[in-house]
Protein backbone atom coordinates (compact mmCIF):
# COMPACT_ATOMS: atom_id res chain seq x y z
CA UNK A 1 0.00 0.00 0.00
CA UNK A 2 1.14 3.36 -0.67
CA UNK A 3 0.11 6.74 -1.19
CA UNK A 4 0.96 10.35 -1.82
CA UNK A 5 0.33 13.22 0.37
CA UNK A 6 -0.01 17.01 -1.02
CA UNK A 7 0.44 19.64 1.90
CA UNK A 8 -2.13 22.38 0.33
CA UNK A 9 -1.52 25.07 3.52
CA UNK A 10 1.50 24.60 6.54
CA UNK A 11 2.09 26.77 9.38
CA UNK A 12 5.31 28.37 9.22
CA UNK A 13 6.42 25.92 11.76
CA UNK A 14 5.04 22.63 10.79
CA UNK A 15 7.85 20.23 10.41
CA UNK A 16 8.50 16.54 9.67
CA UNK A 17 9.70 14.68 12.83
CA UNK A 18 10.24 10.90 14.00
CA UNK A 19 11.65 10.13 17.74
CA UNK A 20 15.01 11.88 17.03
CA UNK A 21 18.34 11.84 15.76
CA UNK A 22 20.12 10.51 18.57
CA UNK A 23 23.64 9.99 19.17
CA UNK A 24 24.86 13.15 16.98
CA UNK A 25 25.82 15.82 19.93
CA UNK A 26 29.49 15.40 19.34
CA UNK A 27 28.70 16.44 15.64
CA UNK A 28 26.95 19.49 16.94
CA UNK A 29 22.97 18.55 16.38
CA UNK A 30 21.14 18.14 18.74
CA UNK A 31 18.41 15.19 18.35
CA UNK A 32 15.12 17.31 17.94
CA UNK A 33 12.15 14.47 17.75
CA UNK A 34 8.48 15.49 19.24
CA UNK A 35 7.61 18.16 21.27
CA UNK A 36 5.42 15.93 22.85
CA UNK A 37 6.76 12.93 22.97
CA UNK A 38 3.70 11.38 24.88
CA UNK A 39 1.37 13.02 21.69
CA UNK A 40 3.48 11.60 19.17
CA UNK A 41 2.96 7.90 20.51
CA UNK A 42 -0.52 8.44 20.93
CA UNK A 43 -1.61 9.41 17.66
CA UNK A 44 -0.55 5.86 17.19
CA UNK A 45 0.03 4.35 13.21
CA UNK A 46 3.12 3.14 13.24
CA UNK A 47 4.95 4.06 10.03
CA UNK A 48 7.77 6.08 10.26
CA UNK A 49 7.48 9.80 11.11
CA UNK A 50 4.90 11.90 11.48
CA UNK A 51 4.11 15.53 10.73
CA UNK A 52 4.35 17.93 14.08
CA UNK A 53 1.43 20.70 13.45
CA UNK A 54 1.66 23.83 15.17
CA UNK A 55 -1.20 26.68 16.25
CA UNK A 56 -0.86 27.74 12.68
CA UNK A 57 -2.40 24.35 11.71
CA UNK A 58 -2.72 22.26 8.42
CA UNK A 59 -4.28 21.02 5.40
CA UNK A 60 -3.25 18.00 2.79
CA UNK A 61 -5.07 16.25 0.42
CA UNK A 62 -4.03 12.29 -0.22
CA UNK A 63 -2.93 12.74 -4.32
CA UNK A 64 -3.12 9.11 -5.02
CA UNK A 65 -3.44 6.37 -3.20
CA UNK A 66 -4.90 5.39 0.09
CA UNK A 67 -3.98 5.33 3.62
CA UNK A 68 -4.87 5.29 7.23
CA UNK A 69 -3.78 8.13 9.84
CA UNK A 70 -4.17 8.61 13.57
CA UNK A 71 -3.86 12.46 15.45
CA UNK A 72 -3.21 13.31 18.51
CA UNK A 73 -1.61 16.22 20.71
CA UNK A 74 -3.27 19.21 22.22
CA UNK A 75 -6.81 19.94 21.28
CA UNK A 76 -7.16 20.91 17.71
CA UNK A 77 -9.77 20.57 15.32
CA UNK A 78 -10.09 18.31 12.43
CA UNK A 79 -12.32 18.08 9.81
CA UNK A 80 -12.19 15.27 6.77
CA UNK A 81 -13.86 15.90 3.69
CA UNK A 82 -15.38 18.82 5.54
CA UNK A 83 -16.66 16.44 8.23
CA UNK A 84 -15.51 17.23 11.67
CA UNK A 85 -13.92 14.18 13.39
CA UNK A 86 -12.90 13.43 17.25
CA UNK A 87 -9.30 14.61 18.28
CA UNK A 88 -7.28 12.75 18.87
CA UNK A 89 -8.21 9.96 16.74
CA UNK A 90 -7.99 7.43 13.49
CA UNK A 91 -9.11 7.86 9.92
CA UNK A 92 -9.47 5.85 6.57
CA UNK A 93 -8.30 8.27 3.59
CA UNK A 94 -8.65 7.48 -0.02
CA UNK A 95 -7.15 9.15 -3.17
CA UNK A 96 -8.82 12.60 -2.93
CA UNK A 97 -9.52 13.09 0.51
CA UNK A 98 -8.68 16.57 2.23
CA UNK A 99 -8.16 16.67 5.97
CA UNK A 100 -7.98 20.45 7.21
CA UNK A 101 -6.78 20.70 11.08
CA UNK A 102 -7.08 23.83 12.56
CA UNK A 103 -5.94 25.34 16.36
CA UNK A 104 -8.79 24.16 19.31
CA UNK A 105 -8.78 25.80 22.35
CA UNK A 106 -5.42 24.12 23.71
CA UNK A 107 -2.22 23.09 23.19
CA UNK A 108 0.76 23.86 20.98
CA UNK A 109 1.23 20.90 18.99
CA UNK A 110 -0.36 17.92 17.00
CA UNK A 111 0.72 15.06 15.24
CA UNK A 112 -0.57 13.24 12.40
CA UNK A 113 0.86 9.97 11.82
CA UNK A 114 0.62 7.73 9.39
CA UNK A 115 0.29 3.47 8.45
CA UNK A 116 2.92 3.71 6.37
CA UNK A 117 6.80 5.03 6.11
CA UNK A 118 7.18 8.47 5.03
CA UNK A 119 9.50 8.04 2.33
CA UNK A 120 12.24 11.00 3.50
CA UNK A 121 15.55 9.92 3.09
CA UNK A 122 16.86 10.41 6.46
CA UNK A 123 20.21 12.68 7.46
CA UNK A 124 22.37 11.25 10.00
CA UNK A 125 20.17 8.53 10.58
CA UNK A 126 16.79 10.32 11.04
CA UNK A 127 14.11 11.88 9.02
CA UNK A 128 13.29 14.47 12.05
CA UNK A 129 13.68 17.97 11.11
CA UNK A 130 16.06 20.05 13.48
CA UNK A 131 15.24 23.76 12.90
CA UNK A 132 18.55 24.95 14.13
CA UNK A 133 21.54 22.95 12.24
CA UNK A 134 18.41 23.13 9.45
CA UNK A 135 18.78 19.13 8.09
CA UNK A 136 16.04 16.27 7.78
CA UNK A 137 12.60 16.76 6.58
CA UNK A 138 12.46 18.07 3.44
CA UNK A 139 15.77 20.26 2.48
CA UNK A 140 16.19 20.70 6.17
CA UNK A 141 12.96 23.18 6.61
CA UNK A 142 9.64 22.98 7.87
CA UNK A 143 6.66 22.11 5.61
CA UNK A 144 5.03 24.50 3.13
CA UNK A 145 2.40 24.93 0.99
CA UNK A 146 3.19 22.52 -2.41
CA UNK A 147 5.03 19.77 -0.54
CA UNK A 148 4.71 16.19 -1.74
CA UNK A 149 5.01 13.59 0.58
CA UNK A 150 5.21 9.73 -0.18
CA UNK A 151 4.13 6.96 2.02
CA UNK A 152 6.06 3.37 1.07
CA UNK A 153 5.57 0.07 2.86
CA UNK A 154 3.14 -1.19 5.05
CA UNK A 155 3.26 -0.81 8.60
CA UNK A 156 1.30 -2.68 11.34
CA UNK A 157 -1.31 0.33 11.62
CA UNK A 158 -0.85 0.22 15.68
CA UNK A 159 -3.09 1.56 17.86
CA UNK A 160 -2.22 4.64 19.22
CA UNK A 161 -0.43 4.31 22.72
CA UNK A 162 -3.30 5.46 25.26
CA UNK A 163 -2.24 9.28 26.61
CA UNK A 164 -0.59 9.33 30.07
CA UNK A 165 -2.83 10.54 32.61
CA UNK A 166 -3.30 14.04 32.91
CA UNK A 167 -1.37 15.81 35.41
CA UNK A 168 -1.55 19.30 37.10
CA UNK A 169 0.05 21.22 39.53
CA UNK A 170 3.94 22.76 39.24
CA UNK A 171 5.95 21.18 37.16
CA UNK A 172 8.68 19.42 38.44
CA UNK A 173 12.73 20.14 38.20
CA UNK A 174 15.60 18.77 39.78
CA UNK A 175 18.31 20.95 40.05
CA UNK A 176 20.43 21.99 37.47
CA UNK A 177 24.33 22.12 36.48
CA UNK A 178 24.88 26.02 37.92
CA UNK A 179 22.33 25.65 40.56
CA UNK A 180 24.93 26.11 43.34
CA UNK A 181 26.15 29.54 41.66
CA UNK A 182 22.52 31.17 42.42
CA UNK A 183 21.79 32.20 46.21
CA UNK A 184 20.11 30.05 48.12
CA UNK A 185 16.80 32.95 48.51
CA UNK A 186 16.85 33.54 44.79
CA UNK A 187 16.81 29.44 44.62
CA UNK A 188 13.79 29.70 46.98
CA UNK A 189 12.27 32.21 45.07
CA UNK A 190 12.36 30.31 42.15
CA UNK A 191 10.39 27.44 43.36
CA UNK A 192 7.69 29.81 44.86
CA UNK A 193 7.20 32.03 42.60
CA UNK A 194 4.94 31.97 39.35
CA UNK A 195 6.37 32.36 36.16
CA UNK A 196 4.54 32.90 32.45
CA UNK A 197 4.94 31.47 28.93
CA UNK A 198 5.93 34.05 26.88
CA UNK A 199 5.35 34.33 22.91
CA UNK A 200 8.59 33.46 22.28
CA UNK A 201 8.65 30.16 21.89
CA UNK A 202 9.98 27.41 19.31
CA UNK A 203 11.48 24.26 19.06
CA UNK A 204 14.90 25.71 20.46
CA UNK A 205 13.21 27.36 23.56
CA UNK A 206 10.89 28.68 25.44
CA UNK A 207 10.88 31.96 26.84
CA UNK A 208 9.50 32.92 30.43
CA UNK A 209 8.01 36.20 31.53
CA UNK A 210 9.45 36.87 34.87
CA UNK A 211 7.47 39.49 36.09
CA UNK A 212 9.59 39.55 39.50
CA UNK A 213 12.72 40.31 37.76
CA UNK A 214 13.98 37.65 40.47
CA UNK A 215 17.42 37.15 38.29
CA UNK A 216 17.85 40.83 37.44
CA UNK A 217 20.28 41.47 39.56
CA UNK A 218 22.07 37.83 38.47
CA UNK A 219 25.93 38.63 38.24
CA UNK A 220 27.18 37.80 34.67
CA UNK A 221 29.20 35.06 35.19
CA UNK A 222 31.71 33.60 32.68
CA UNK A 223 30.82 30.35 32.67
CA UNK A 224 32.93 27.22 30.65
CA UNK A 225 30.55 25.95 28.05
CA UNK A 226 29.18 22.92 28.98
CA UNK A 227 26.62 20.20 27.67
CA UNK A 228 22.97 20.64 27.68
CA UNK A 229 19.86 18.64 27.71
CA UNK A 230 16.32 18.97 26.63
CA UNK A 231 14.28 21.22 29.92
CA UNK A 232 17.42 23.00 31.03
CA UNK A 233 16.34 25.94 32.27
CA UNK A 234 19.25 28.94 31.50
CA UNK A 235 19.83 32.18 32.77
CA UNK A 236 20.02 34.65 29.84
CA UNK A 237 22.39 37.27 29.96
CA UNK A 238 19.30 39.71 30.53
CA UNK A 239 18.04 37.76 33.14
CA UNK A 240 15.64 35.87 31.54
CA UNK A 241 15.08 32.30 32.37
CA UNK A 242 14.36 30.19 28.92
CA UNK A 243 13.34 26.35 28.91
CA UNK A 244 15.38 25.15 26.17
CA UNK A 245 13.55 22.59 23.78
CA UNK A 246 14.25 19.36 21.55
CA UNK A 247 16.45 21.88 18.78
CA UNK A 248 18.22 23.34 21.94
CA UNK A 249 22.49 23.84 20.79
CA UNK A 250 24.03 21.25 22.50
CA UNK A 251 26.36 22.83 24.41
CA UNK A 252 25.97 26.23 26.18
CA UNK A 253 27.21 28.86 28.39
CA UNK A 254 24.77 30.22 30.58
CA UNK A 255 24.08 29.16 34.14
CA UNK A 256 21.14 26.83 34.28
CA UNK A 257 19.28 26.83 37.65
CA UNK A 258 17.14 23.59 37.07
CA UNK A 259 16.33 20.62 33.91
CA UNK A 260 12.59 20.01 33.40
CA UNK A 261 12.17 16.19 34.15
CA UNK A 262 11.49 14.19 31.09
CA UNK A 263 8.22 13.44 32.30
CA UNK A 264 7.05 16.40 32.43
CA UNK A 265 8.45 18.20 28.95
CA UNK A 266 5.84 16.99 26.74
CA UNK A 267 3.08 19.04 28.75
CA UNK A 268 5.11 21.96 29.08
CA UNK A 269 5.90 21.76 25.49
CA UNK A 270 2.08 22.23 25.08
CA UNK A 271 1.33 25.77 27.19
CA UNK A 272 0.30 28.51 25.51
CA UNK A 273 2.03 31.89 26.08
CA UNK A 274 0.14 33.43 28.74
CA UNK A 275 0.05 29.94 30.55
CA UNK A 276 1.15 30.90 34.21
CA UNK A 277 3.47 28.51 35.80
CA UNK A 278 5.66 26.82 38.81
CA UNK A 279 8.54 24.81 39.30
CA UNK A 280 8.51 22.16 42.20
CA UNK A 281 11.99 20.18 42.87
CA UNK A 282 12.23 16.44 42.62
CA UNK A 283 14.83 14.01 43.18
CA UNK A 284 16.13 12.46 39.98
CA UNK A 285 15.08 9.33 41.52
CA UNK A 286 11.53 10.36 41.62
CA UNK A 287 11.57 11.78 38.27
CA UNK A 288 12.79 8.48 36.62
CA UNK A 289 9.72 6.70 38.54
CA UNK A 290 7.78 8.94 36.86
CA UNK A 291 9.03 8.13 33.18
CA UNK A 292 9.13 4.53 34.34
CA UNK A 293 5.81 4.64 35.06
CA UNK A 294 4.42 6.60 32.59
CA UNK A 295 6.17 3.91 30.10
CA UNK A 296 4.90 0.93 31.46
CA UNK B 1 35.52 10.90 44.51
CA UNK B 2 38.66 8.99 43.57
CA UNK B 3 42.52 10.05 44.63
CA UNK B 4 43.98 12.83 42.81
CA UNK B 5 47.01 10.58 42.29
CA UNK B 6 45.61 8.24 40.27
CA UNK B 7 45.03 11.65 37.84
CA UNK B 8 48.94 12.88 38.11
CA UNK B 9 47.82 16.73 37.95
CA UNK B 10 44.51 16.09 36.28
CA UNK B 11 41.57 17.34 38.37
CA UNK B 12 39.50 15.26 40.78
CA UNK B 13 36.31 14.75 38.69
CA UNK B 14 32.95 15.16 40.02
CA UNK B 15 29.88 13.48 38.98
CA UNK B 16 26.72 15.63 38.25
CA UNK B 17 23.23 14.67 36.95
CA UNK B 18 22.18 16.38 34.18
CA UNK B 19 17.95 16.12 34.18
CA UNK B 20 16.96 12.40 34.92
CA UNK B 21 18.44 10.67 32.01
CA UNK B 22 21.84 11.77 31.86
CA UNK B 23 25.31 12.31 33.84
CA UNK B 24 28.49 14.95 34.01
CA UNK B 25 31.73 14.13 34.85
CA UNK B 26 33.05 17.39 35.26
CA UNK B 27 36.59 17.57 35.51
CA UNK B 28 36.53 21.75 36.63
CA UNK B 29 34.36 24.70 36.52
CA UNK B 30 37.40 26.38 34.21
CA UNK B 31 39.07 24.97 30.95
CA UNK B 32 42.83 23.97 31.97
CA UNK B 33 45.00 21.87 29.41
CA UNK B 34 44.67 19.22 32.19
CA UNK B 35 40.88 19.13 32.93
CA UNK B 36 39.98 18.98 28.74
CA UNK B 37 42.65 16.54 28.56
CA UNK B 38 41.28 14.41 31.21
CA UNK B 39 37.99 14.33 29.77
CA UNK B 40 38.69 13.69 26.24
CA UNK B 41 40.75 10.48 27.60
CA UNK B 42 37.69 9.69 29.75
CA UNK B 43 35.11 10.01 26.59
CA UNK B 44 37.34 8.03 24.13
CA UNK B 45 38.24 5.10 26.85
CA UNK B 46 34.41 5.17 27.25
CA UNK B 47 33.58 4.96 23.80
CA UNK B 48 36.27 1.91 23.34
CA UNK B 49 33.98 -0.08 26.05
CA UNK B 50 30.50 2.42 26.66
CA UNK B 51 29.51 0.85 30.26
CA UNK B 52 25.81 -0.75 30.74
CA UNK B 53 23.06 1.71 29.64
CA UNK B 54 24.93 4.38 27.87
CA UNK B 55 23.35 5.61 24.73
CA UNK B 56 25.65 8.61 23.59
CA UNK B 57 28.86 9.99 25.49
CA UNK B 58 30.15 13.56 24.56
CA UNK B 59 32.95 15.27 25.54
CA UNK B 60 33.29 18.87 26.18
CA UNK B 61 35.72 21.46 27.43
CA UNK B 62 36.24 20.43 30.69
CA UNK B 63 33.56 17.48 31.16
CA UNK B 64 31.88 13.88 29.62
CA UNK B 65 28.35 14.36 29.08
CA UNK B 66 26.83 10.34 29.55
CA UNK B 67 22.91 10.10 28.02
CA UNK B 68 21.63 6.94 29.47
CA UNK B 69 18.38 4.59 30.39
CA UNK B 70 17.02 5.65 33.35
CA UNK B 71 15.35 1.79 32.87
CA UNK B 72 18.71 0.05 31.92
CA UNK B 73 21.16 1.83 34.77
CA UNK B 74 20.46 3.22 37.51
CA UNK B 75 22.32 6.92 38.30
CA UNK B 76 24.14 5.13 41.35
CA UNK B 77 25.50 2.35 39.36
CA UNK B 78 26.50 4.38 37.03
CA UNK B 79 28.33 6.82 38.87
CA UNK B 80 30.16 3.73 40.44
CA UNK B 81 31.36 2.00 37.26
CA UNK B 82 32.37 5.39 36.50
CA UNK B 83 34.58 5.88 39.34
CA UNK B 84 36.17 2.52 38.97
CA UNK B 85 36.53 3.18 35.13
CA UNK B 86 38.03 6.27 35.82
CA UNK B 87 41.45 5.14 38.17
CA UNK B 88 42.38 3.76 34.85
CA UNK B 89 42.42 6.69 32.31
CA UNK B 90 45.65 7.93 31.58
CA UNK B 91 44.98 11.85 30.43
CA UNK B 92 48.13 12.18 29.04
CA UNK B 93 47.54 9.11 26.68
CA UNK B 94 44.91 10.82 23.76
CA UNK B 95 46.24 9.20 20.20
CA UNK B 96 44.63 12.25 17.88
CA UNK B 97 45.03 12.92 14.29
CA UNK B 98 47.29 15.27 13.09
CA UNK B 99 45.70 18.00 10.38
CA UNK B 100 46.86 20.72 8.78
CA UNK B 101 44.78 23.63 8.34
CA UNK B 102 45.53 26.68 5.78
CA UNK B 103 43.40 29.77 6.71
CA UNK B 104 43.87 33.12 5.18
CA UNK B 105 44.05 36.04 7.70
CA UNK B 106 41.77 38.38 6.23
CA UNK B 107 39.23 39.10 8.82
CA UNK B 108 37.28 42.04 10.02
CA UNK B 109 39.38 41.69 13.44
CA UNK B 110 42.51 40.92 12.67
CA UNK B 111 44.00 44.31 12.54
CA UNK B 112 42.21 45.03 15.77
CA UNK B 113 43.19 42.10 17.58
CA UNK B 114 47.04 42.10 16.74
CA UNK B 115 46.95 45.86 17.79
CA UNK B 116 45.29 45.15 21.34
CA UNK B 117 48.14 42.28 21.65
CA UNK B 118 50.55 44.89 20.66
CA UNK B 119 51.85 42.97 17.37
CA UNK B 120 52.21 43.74 14.38
CA UNK B 121 49.77 41.39 11.92
CA UNK B 122 52.63 39.42 10.54
CA UNK B 123 53.90 39.19 13.73
CA UNK B 124 50.45 37.55 15.53
CA UNK B 125 49.50 35.29 12.07
CA UNK B 126 53.41 34.10 13.16
CA UNK B 127 52.59 33.77 16.87
CA UNK B 128 49.23 31.97 16.20
CA UNK B 129 50.83 29.85 13.70
CA UNK B 130 53.69 28.67 15.86
CA UNK B 131 52.18 25.87 17.66
CA UNK B 132 49.99 22.97 17.24
CA UNK B 133 46.75 23.30 18.94
CA UNK B 134 44.48 20.84 20.17
CA UNK B 135 40.84 20.06 19.27
CA UNK B 136 39.54 21.01 23.19
CA UNK B 137 36.07 20.46 21.94
CA UNK B 138 33.51 20.26 19.32
CA UNK B 139 29.50 20.22 19.85
CA UNK B 140 29.04 23.54 20.29
CA UNK B 141 27.06 23.46 16.78
CA UNK B 142 26.93 21.44 13.13
CA UNK B 143 31.17 20.76 12.53
CA UNK B 144 32.05 23.48 15.18
CA UNK B 145 35.94 23.13 17.31
CA UNK B 146 37.50 24.80 19.57
CA UNK B 147 41.17 24.93 19.39
CA UNK B 148 43.80 25.45 21.97
CA UNK B 149 45.34 27.04 24.34
CA UNK B 150 47.28 29.50 22.90
CA UNK B 151 50.31 30.84 25.12
CA UNK B 152 49.16 33.15 27.73
CA UNK B 153 50.38 36.10 25.61
CA UNK B 154 47.56 35.31 23.16
CA UNK B 155 44.91 35.52 25.15
CA UNK B 156 42.34 37.94 24.85
CA UNK B 157 38.34 38.32 25.29
CA UNK B 158 35.55 38.05 23.05
CA UNK B 159 34.44 41.00 21.45
CA UNK B 160 31.77 43.10 23.42
CA UNK B 161 29.26 43.31 20.28
CA UNK B 162 27.77 40.56 18.54
CA UNK B 163 28.60 40.41 14.57
CA UNK B 164 24.90 38.87 13.54
CA UNK B 165 26.24 36.68 10.86
CA UNK B 166 29.28 34.99 10.24
CA UNK B 167 29.76 32.78 7.14
CA UNK B 168 31.10 28.86 7.19
CA UNK B 169 34.90 28.63 7.59
CA UNK B 170 35.23 31.71 9.59
CA UNK B 171 37.98 31.50 11.68
CA UNK B 172 37.59 32.64 14.96
CA UNK B 173 39.64 34.13 18.07
CA UNK B 174 39.23 34.60 21.84
CA UNK B 175 39.54 33.24 25.40
CA UNK B 176 42.84 31.55 24.39
CA UNK B 177 41.45 29.58 21.90
CA UNK B 178 40.93 29.47 17.85
CA UNK B 179 37.14 28.19 16.63
CA UNK B 180 36.32 27.05 13.07
CA UNK B 181 32.94 27.02 12.10
CA UNK B 182 31.24 25.09 9.42
CA UNK B 183 27.52 26.94 9.55
CA UNK B 184 26.44 30.32 9.46
CA UNK B 185 26.07 31.98 13.08
CA UNK B 186 26.61 35.00 15.01
CA UNK B 187 29.63 35.00 17.12
CA UNK B 188 30.83 37.68 19.96
CA UNK B 189 34.80 36.06 18.66
CA UNK B 190 36.75 38.02 16.88
CA UNK B 191 36.92 37.23 13.44
CA UNK B 192 40.27 36.46 11.61
CA UNK B 193 39.93 34.37 8.67
CA UNK B 194 38.72 31.90 6.69
CA UNK B 195 39.37 28.47 5.67
CA UNK B 196 38.34 26.21 2.67
CA UNK B 197 38.05 23.52 5.41
CA UNK B 198 34.77 22.44 5.99
CA UNK B 199 34.08 20.37 9.33
CA UNK B 200 30.47 19.21 8.23
CA UNK B 201 28.73 17.28 5.79
CA UNK B 202 25.61 15.64 7.07
CA UNK B 203 25.50 13.41 4.33
CA UNK B 204 29.05 11.81 5.22
CA UNK B 205 29.90 8.92 7.85
CA UNK B 206 30.39 10.36 10.86
CA UNK B 207 29.49 13.91 9.59
CA UNK B 208 32.35 15.72 11.20
CA UNK B 209 36.02 14.93 10.76
CA UNK B 210 37.73 16.65 13.50
CA UNK B 211 37.78 14.96 17.18
CA UNK B 212 38.40 16.08 20.57
CA UNK B 213 42.05 15.63 20.58
CA UNK B 214 43.03 15.79 17.54
CA UNK B 215 45.91 18.09 16.86
CA UNK B 216 45.74 21.62 14.21
CA UNK B 217 48.26 22.14 12.80
CA UNK B 218 46.99 26.13 11.14
CA UNK B 219 49.22 27.48 8.20
CA UNK B 220 48.76 30.85 5.96
CA UNK B 221 46.45 29.84 3.38
CA UNK B 222 48.89 31.05 0.08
Amino acid sequence: MSAIIAVLRAGPLTTIQDEGRFGMLRHGVSASGPMDLAAFHHAGCGGRGGIEITAAGLEFRVASGDCRIGFAGGEFKITIEGKPAQWPGSAELTAGTVVSITPGPSGNYGYVRFDADMAIEPVMGSIATNSRARIGGIAGRPLQVGDVVELTGQSTALPGLPPPAPVDGPLRIVWGLHADLFAPEIREKFVASPFVVSSRLDRMGVRLDDSQALFAHSTALSLVSDAIVPGDIQILGDGSPIVLMRDHQPTGGYPRIATLITADLGRFAQMRPGTVIAFRPVTVEHAQQLLRSRQS
Amino acid sequence: MIGSNLYNSAPVPTLVPLGDSALLVRFGTALSNPANSAAIALASALHRDPPAGVLEIMPNLVSVLLRYDPDVTRAVALAGELRLRMAAVDGAAIAGKHWAIPVLFDGPDLAEVAETLGMSEAAFIAAHNQASLRVLSTGFAPGFVYCGLHAPELVLPRRAALRQSITAGSVLFAAGQTAIISTDMPTGWHVIGHTEFRNFDANATPPTRLRAGDLVQFETAP
